[in-house]
Parts: structure tokens; sequence; C-alpha cells
């Protein structure tokens, strides 16, 4: 019995041992049903409540989302912290509402330039992290995010100063109104679930590896052929592209834009929510940006108090479960299931010495 | 036309002169050792060829072109691969995800009698790293980190290794079978160039030494006759006496 004990034990500690590295980045085909039902189940929400407070909420989160999937590659793959991106979220913003300002161009044709120009501005962010790194260059993308808004409050007409810039709603499309909240819901969902795979078809690729190599030891990345100065900077322009993407949604959907809105106080809760969730994970950025956004909502906080409350959260997590909330649920779940194996071994095993004790 | 030829090389830092004007040859399907005390310049010698340092003065002609200069990863493009003395791998990831990713970059070289290696995981079985492939690179035995920092170096599919003290740390049992690795690489068309001061390593394995002090060579030729040379045993044993 004590060999069989042995045995279950050894059995976990591989399997953990295994997940740990190369397994989780290639999904079974479960693994594939349990997102697209959660997909599925995550659409249905308008039909589920009447309560549009909770739908904006949910639209609001998963704008955030589109752009925290881009700062997760930046962080869990490459390893730099960016505590500016929702200043490139306000390059999306502020060249969509210029665009359709000044030459009338609607959410698609915009979509793509300004996400463009928001990876062009990532890039030249970018350029400092071949200088400096760590706590250096996270102050340098802190004081990018200032600037920025300083550049809108003082920008003239141009930039609609302290007041910011309207802009009009969401073309018809192919006959589909995004107007609606339910619309909106629907169209941030969409644009939800392509972040999340191109994050995910980045980690699992050659290029994912590349990054990974550089966030490890760029000097043996350098030795064995990697130009790390070219994908700090391309890495950048990659996450730009997600926030750029993210910044477009959220000016049509709030339908008025301002500098404060792309602030200090937004680019620290994009990276907390990457680093509460857990930036290696699929599940890391959306599971980071549902607990920072609905939990002010569940436990009834004011704002400051909500502060409060992240501020402690985010010292626990880094603490005692530096991977995030999610890598630490799934840490939790294994050894659940762990527990559930050896016990289920136990009782086999009993089960079988009783009868042997029978034959005997 | 040897494979690298080293011209008149020199490296300043500040006041230190580190290299002096070092001529070396590297010749195809050859295993060069290079040895010399202490700050005599090796690892000055192996980071200005690998692009880690510009040199103040003096040429690196590989394969026949200038690559003076250039950076480390266009000098591992070019089919020159190194390790470091500090056995480095890519400590968080797998110990096939570090080699794989050595193989997506790098030479990409199959000319002329190139690697016969088509695949990462072929390496793997050649290192004899394949069981512990899934295992995090930094949960290794410093043994194992040693042949994987050698796995990584010829995933890029070199023309040329430089090895910086491969048997550092190692035991006996363990730099022997080490040294029967670097001894087939000649074999499958790689050129090895080690530095170590592991005599018995360096006597195992090279026909032909270089020696280096104080930033300039002052012996190259045959093993066994550099190893009688006055200078040579002045250097070694002059110090030891």
């Amino acid at each position: 019995m004590s060999t069989r004990n042995q045995m279950a034990g050894h059995d976990v500690t591989s399997a953990e041992g295994r997940s740990s590295s190369e397994a989780n980045r290639s999904g079974g085909p479960e693994r594939w049903l349990v997102v697209v039902a959660m997909f599925v189940a995550l659409a249905a929400l308008p039909w589920l409540t009447t309560e549009t407070r909770l739908i904006s909420l949910a639209i609001t989160t998963g704008i955030n989302v589109i752009a925290l999937y881009g700062l997760a590659i930046l962080f869990g793959q490459a390893g730099i912290l960016s505590v500016g991106h929702a200043a490139l979220m306000g390059i999306g913003a502020y060249a969509a509402a210029i665009l359709a300002r000044d030459f009338g161009l609607g959410f698609w044709a915009a979509l793509p330039i300004c996400a463009f120009l928001s990876a062009a501005t990532a890039g030249l962010l970018g350029f400092p992290a071949l200088r400096v790194s760590g706590h250096h260059f996270v102050i340098l993308t802190f004081a990018f995010g200032q600037l920025l808004t300083i550049v809108l409050t003082n920008g003239g007409e141009f930039t609609g100063r302290a007041t910011g810039l309207d802009i009009g709603p969401i073309e018809t499309t192919f006959g589909l109104d995004f107007n609606s909240l339910a619309g909106m819901y629907l169209l941030t969902l969409a644009f939800v679930a392509i972040s999340m795979a191109a994050a995910h078809f980045i980690d699992i690729s050659a290029y994912g590896r590349t990054l990974r190599s550089i966030r490890e030891n760029p000097q043996l990345a350098a030795s064995v052929g990697i130009d790390v100065r070219f994908h700090k900077i391309g890495v950048f322009m990659v996450s730009g592209l997600f926030a750029g993407v993210s910044g477009v949604v959220l000016a049509y959907y709030f339908r008025h834009i301002s500098p404060s809105l792309f602030g200090a106080f937004p680019s620290v809760y994009l990276a907390m929510m990457v680093m509460l969730g857990g930036s290696r994970l699929l599940f890391g950025p959306l599971g980071g940006a549902i607990i920072v956004s609905f939990l002010p909502e569940i436990l009834d906080l004011d704002p400051v108090e909500a502060r409060i409350a992240y501020g402690a959260i985010l010292v626990g997590v880094i603490l005692i479960l530096p991977g995030g909330v999610i890598a630490g649920i799934g840490i939790i779940l294994r050894k659940l299931v762990a527990m559930a194996r050896r016990i289920r071994g136990l009782r086999f095993a009993s089960i079988e010495s009783e009868r042997n004790a029978e034959g005997g | 036309m040897p494979l690298l030829e080293i011209r008149g090389l020199k490296k300043r830092f500040g006041g230190v002169v580190a290299l002096d004007g070092v001529d070396v040859d590297i010749d195809d399907g050859d295993i060069l050792g290079i040895i010399g005390p202490n700050g005599s310049g090796k690892t000055t010698l192996f980071n200005v060829v690998a692009g880690v340092h510009k040199p103040t003065a003096g040429r690196v002609v590989w394969r026949g072109r200038d690559i003076t200069g250039l950076a480390t990863h266009q000098i591992a493009r070019a089919g020159i691969a190194r390790t470091f003395q500090q056995a480095m791998a890519f400590t968080g990831l797998s110990v096939g995800e570090n080699v794989r990713i050595a193989f997506e970059h790098g030479a990409g070289d199959h000319q002329s009698g190139g690697s016969r290696w088509k695949s990462y995981e072929e390496i793997l079985d050649f290192l004899e790293l394949s069981e512990v492939a899934p295992e995090l690179a930094g949960t290794l035995p410093f043994g194992h980190l040693r042949r994987l920092g050698i796995a990584i170096a010829l995933a890029i599919k070199p023309h040329l290794l430089l090895l910086d003290e491969p048997a550092a740390g190692l035991n006996d049992g363990e730099t022997t079978e080490l040294a029967g690795i670097i001894q087939r690489l000649p074999g499958e068309g790689i050129g090895v160039c080690v530095v170590d001061h592991d005599m018995n390593l360096i006597a195992a394995l090279c026909k032909r030494l270089a020696v280096l002090d104080f930033g300039t060579k002052i012996a190259d030729g045959p093993a066994d006759a550099v190893l009688r040379d006055p200078k040579v045993l002045e250097v070694y044993l002059g110090d030891a006496a």
C-alpha cells in the first residue's frame, strides 16, 4: 500500500512539472470546446439580463480586454512592462475621432489606420527599451502616458483641449446596427475573441518562442541569431495594434473622449489587470479585467475604497501568486484533482488489501 | 582558405589592452585549443569574434568575408556559434524549447556539408537530452546545463563552434563524456575552437594549440610542440614556481 501511495504521488509531481512548461502551450480539443462554450455563454448575456448597467460595464471591461491581450504579449511573453498603455489606446481613440471629423471616415475605415498609428507610436515608445530596462523603463512608459495627456489637453481645437472630442455612431454594416447596447456588446465580444485568438497563436508560434527567449536571456538570444533590438521594438508595435483597436472601439462606444480617459490611472489599471489575471495564460487578461472591473460592483465599494482594495489585492497577488489569480486557481484545481486521485488510490488499495486478506 | 582568419586583432578597454594584435587561423574540420593564464585575453578574443565587443583594430574574416564589427545576431546567422563560460540557458523555458528556439534562428545554412540534423529533436538526441526535454532548463543539474549550452549552439547549424571553458565545473567523468561529444563535431562539418584551463580536456581534444599571454600570441602549432615550448612553460610554470 505504501508503494502505491508513492507512485501516485510521483505521478502527480511529474504531471505538474510538465504542465508548467510545454504541455500547456497547446490546447487539446476539449480546451477549444471550453473556450467556444464560454464565448457562446457570454454572447447570451444581453438576453439574460435587462440591467443596462451590467451590460455597459461588460462592454468597458471587454474594451480593456482587447488592449490587455496586447499588453500580455508585451509583458508575459517579452517580459517588458508598460504602464503607459492607456496612452496608446488614446492614440487610437483620438485618431478615430479626428479622422471622422476631418476626413469623414467611419468606424471600419478608421480601424486599420488607427491601429497602425497606435502601433507606430508604440514603436517610438519602445526605443528607450533598447537602452534602459526594468524599473527605469516602467517609469519612462508612465511619463509617456502623462506626456500624452498634456499634449491632448493643450492641443487646441485639434484635440478639443480638456473637453475632448465627440464622435458619431458606428455606421450600419451589412444591415447590422451596433449602436444598441446589445449590438455594441456583441461587437466588443467579437474583438475580444479575435484578440484572445491572436494572443494564443502568437504564444504557440515561433514568434512567441522568440519573444520568450528575449525575456529569459537577451544575451543568449542574440548569440543564436535573434535580433533583440528589432524584436523589442516589434513587440511594442504588435502590442500597440491591440491598444489602437481597443481605443477606436472605446471612442465609438463612449461617443465622447477626453484626455483623462487615457492618463496615469487607466494605464496603471491596465497593468494591474494583466498582473492580477496572469499575463502568461490564455484566460489571464480576461480574468484580471473581470476581477478589477466587477469587484467594486460586487463589494459595493466607492472609488476611493476600490483603489485601496486594488492596491491590497495587487500586493497580495504579487507576494502569494506571482503567476496571477488565474494561475493560482489552476494550481488549486490541480491540487484538488491530485488529492482526489490520491484518495481514490487509497480506496482501491484498501479494497485490494481487503481482498488479499480474504483470499489469504 | 581557412574557415576563420583573425588578423592583428586589438581590443582596449579604457587603459587596459586585452588583445594586442592577435593573428589566428581556424581551419575547416579542426579542433583548435586556445590556452593561456587568467586575463590573457581568451574570452575577449571570443567576444570580439562573436560580435559582443567591437575591436579597436584588426580584422575578422569568415570564409572570405569581412565580418569585423558585425552585431552578435549577424555573426550567429553567418554560421559562428558560441557557448558561454557561465553555462547559459533560457532557464524559464523547457529544455526542448531552448533548443527549438535556436533551431528556428541562426544560420539556417544547409550548404557545403552543413549539419546533418534535420530537426531540433535530433540535436537533443545527439546530446542525450531527449529524456529531459519537457523539464524547465533552470531545474537541470549543472552537467546537463553544460550539454544544453552546446545543444543550443549546435542548433543554429554553425560551421564553427567557439567553446568558452566547456569543462568548467564538470567532474572528470562528465569532462570525458563532453570530450567525446566535441571530438565528433569535425566529422559533422563543424570547426571547433576551445578555450579552457583544463589541460586534460585540451590535451584530449586538440592537435593544434595557440597560447595567449597578456593579449599577444606567444605560440601556435602542433600541441606537443607548443607544450614543450620554453616560452609557454615559463608562462605556465614560471608563475607557479
